[in-house]
């Protein structure tokens, strides 16, 4: 019984119940223990279709459980879990209800074993989502949440243009493995591409995710990008062009984020490069690449929170996220510091550290699919990461010049969602083989061979090293109050600037050709009255026998339209 | 009781953490870490001669390959950043006030403390 209700109705029915119960500790008890039933209920699952649904004369699987399905929604229960916890002083129910309707449109997703419940799910998280962003209360954050919804609506429009497109071509409904070829199925690609971030189609993710409050962004990083990945996953598995996809995803952030002031925005940034790797999964398409995929997704989600959790700790306390106003800030929040430099460690794939043990399957896996390219620049884009996530975050927060601000160390709460996190982070690459149990596939694999370890510290501590010398020689770009241009630049800069110069050409036609019509009309009617007016000339000779004629013409005519009636 | 907050920026009062971790702003260490750093790097050089390397590629069989790789890339990646930036940026405000970037995060949703408060 238990395990026919879908997971996600214990994130709704929750929701209701918070509104139920009394602001304060009630509620932020709630939205911890959601997330812990949702996990054991996923746990618990057996695999199969548990609970179908007719709808509409449409056959709909609301709860699909298999092997990868199930290791996504474990993890989005534990990001639900700790994002809970670090907004645990969180008093505000527009984001308590957003962050358990969000969460519970995922794992709904997730679960969905046909392409209407997908749909429905998809542009839940993309409503749920937004009000984290207006959550922060600003012109600037209603502003960005729009653009934001627009492109989270659009790629959910997309997605029904494609799934109807796709049913009355093949008259299934079924979400399972595709092909790309007719126009229906690149729909869905590209509308699971504009959420899973493409190149081009990436902009929405640095714009709004460091507009949303300091909470709502550890949420937001959690779940809308990996839904992408897991549906992509689900769909389209082995198609060769995610490769070139991801790997251009893995580059082109790199250079963005080495160079980006706000830190929130730089992890986006980040987060845009981490989600190549699991694109690259996706492409090269086998058992273990996809174990890669979904084991990196897992290790992501956690690392990923970590650094937003503690950059947004920083921000709680100190009001900016802005690299160039801060600094040497482990003075006197030294445990956010060590955190901070765990999630560094595991995004940049230390030994020892969650990001080595799931990377390396990925890579070894491109490596083995004889993509040579890819692979060095996928080695290359590892050292990338290393240089903004693992260097520039922790090291001009919390080292670096001294700021001179003196915060005090983050509220206990946070600190303990960070803890967890960071154990976590440290568990995985310490015992890779109990993440490895819970993938889709049957793993054999052996991070720590003498081989992959100094390979892999040579990489980074050599990289390190270029830093310091860069460092030494004055050479590293500074930290600088600056915005950059990114894709986003075209439809907030260009297209307004084009709009407004077409509005006012148009409206300068419109004006030139309505003046000289009205100047036309005026000059007829004055003309008129001047000769036809009461003073006019032609005035002073109307016969008043005019007026009889034709009132005998209208009479005329009422007799023979009656007659002829 | 002293009317004073102690100050804080006297490493006494810091946390013991942070006490522990200011090592690295005492004269010489950033010096002492750089050359360290350097010693490691080359002892995983020398590791690279002791054991039988095998890899997807012919490349990977050179010592040090992985090592001259990061050190090369990492330096071309923060030049080329650099060229990047003169192209794409912006003053703060470019945006407007329709963009985060030039505003302050609201007050009441953050509790700046202070150390020692």
């Amino acid at each position: 019984m238990a395990t026919s209700i879908p997971t996600a109705y214990l994130f709704f029915a929750a929701a209701i119940v918070l509104l139920a119960l009394p602001k304060g500790q009630a509620r932020s008890i709630l939205l911890l223990v959601v997330p812990i039933i949702a996990g054991l209920h996923v746990w618990m699952l057996p695999e199969g279709s548990l609970a179908t649904v007719s709808f509409l004369g449409l056959d709909l699987d609301l709860s699909r459980v298999d092997r990868l399905s199930r290791v996504f929604a474990l993890i989005f229960c534990l990001a639900a879990f700790i994002g809970n916890l670090f907004a645990w002083h969180v008093r505000d129910p527009v984001q308590q209800v957003a962050a358990l309707l969000y969460a519970g449109s995922a794992i709904g997703a997730v679960f969905a074993g046909d392409l209407i419940t997908l749909f429905i799910y998809w542009e839940g998280t993309a409503i749920a989502s937004v009000f984290l962003i207006w959550a922060r209360g600003t012109t600037a954050a209603y502003h960005t949440g729009m653009r934001y919804l627009i492109i989270q609506i659009g790629s959910g429009v997309i997605l029904l243009a494609g799934v109807g497109l796709v049913w009355q071509e093949t008259g299934s409904l079924t979400f399972g493995a595709m092909t790309l070829g007719s126009l229906g199925t690149w729909l869905i690609f590209l509308s699971f591409g504009i959420k899973c971030a493409f190149p081009l189609l990436h902009n929405w993710l640095q714009d709004s995710y460091p507009a949303a409050t300091i909470t709502g962004t550890v949420i937001l990083s959690a779940f809308t990008t990996k839904l992408a990945v897991y549906a992509l996953a689900r769909g389209f598995a082995g198609t060769e062009i995610l490769i070139y996809i991801g790997v251009v995803m893995t580059l082109f952030p790199i250079f963005f984020a080495e160079i980006e002031n706000d830190l929130r925005r730089v992890l986006a940034y980040s987060l845009n490069n981490q989600l190549g790797f699991m694109v690259v999964g996706i492409g090269v398409g086998t058992e273990m690449a996809l174990n890669g995929t979904a084991s990196h997704a897992f290790a992501h989600i956690l690392y990923k929170a970590l650094l937003f959790m503690s950059v947004g700790a920083v921000m709680f306390r100190t009001g900016t996220s802005k690299a160039s106003e801060l600094g040497g800030l482990y003075r006197t929040m030294p445990k956010t510091a060590i955190f901070c430099l765990i999630g560094a460690a595991s995004i940049s794939a230390f030994p020892l550290f969650s990001g080595f043990v799931t990377k390396s399957l990925i890579l070894d896996e491109t490596a083995s699919a004889h993509y040579p390219l890819i692979w060095a620049l996928l080695v290359f884009a590892s050292a990338g990461v290393l240089s903004h996530s693992g260097i520039k975050i922790p090291f001009f927060t919390f080292f670096a010049h001294d700021s001179g601000m003196r915060p005090a160390e983050a509220p206990r709460h946070m600190l303990l969602a960070m803890g967890i996190t960071a154990f976590l982070c440290v568990f995985i690459g310490v015992f890779p083989d109990t993440l490895y149990a819970i993938l889709p596939y049957p793993v054999e694999y052996h991070p720590y061979t003498m081989n992959h370890v100094v390979a892999q510290l040579q990489l980074l501590l050599f990289a390190i090293l270029a830093f310091g010398v860069l460092m030494r020689t004055g050479m590293h770009p500074p930290e600088i109050r600056a915005v950059n241009l990114d894709t986003d630049w075209t439809y907030r800069k260009a297209a307004p600037s084009v709009i407004g110069l077409a509005a006012r050409g148009v409206a300068q036609v419109w004006n030139a050709v309505t003046g000289k019509v009205t100047r036309i009309v005026e000059a007829t009617i004055a003309r008129l009255y001047r000769s036809h007016g009461p003073e006019g000339r032609m005035a002073s000779v109307w016969p008043t026998g005019a007026m009889v004629l034709w009132l005998g013409i209208l009479l005329g005519v009422t007799l023979i339209v009656s007659f002829v009636s | 009781m002293s009317n004073h907050p102690p100050s804080t920026d006297d490493p006494a009062n810091w946390p013991r953490l942070g006490r522990l971790l200011s090592w690295v702003d005492r004269p010489g260490s950033a010096h002492r870490l750089f050359w360290g750093l350097a010693m490691v790097c080359i002892v995983l050089v020398m590791l690279d001669f002791t054991y039988k390397k095998y890899g997807h590629f012919g490349v990977e069989a050179i010592p040090g390959a992985y090592g001259i790789y990061g050190y090369v890339m990492f330096t071309l990646l923060i030049f080329a950043a650099k060229i990047l930036r003169d192209f794409i940026k912006r003053p703060e405000n470019y945006y407007g006030d329709k963009a985060v970037d030039s505003e302050t995060y609201p007050e009441d949703q953050l509790d700046r403390v202070q150390y020692g408060d």
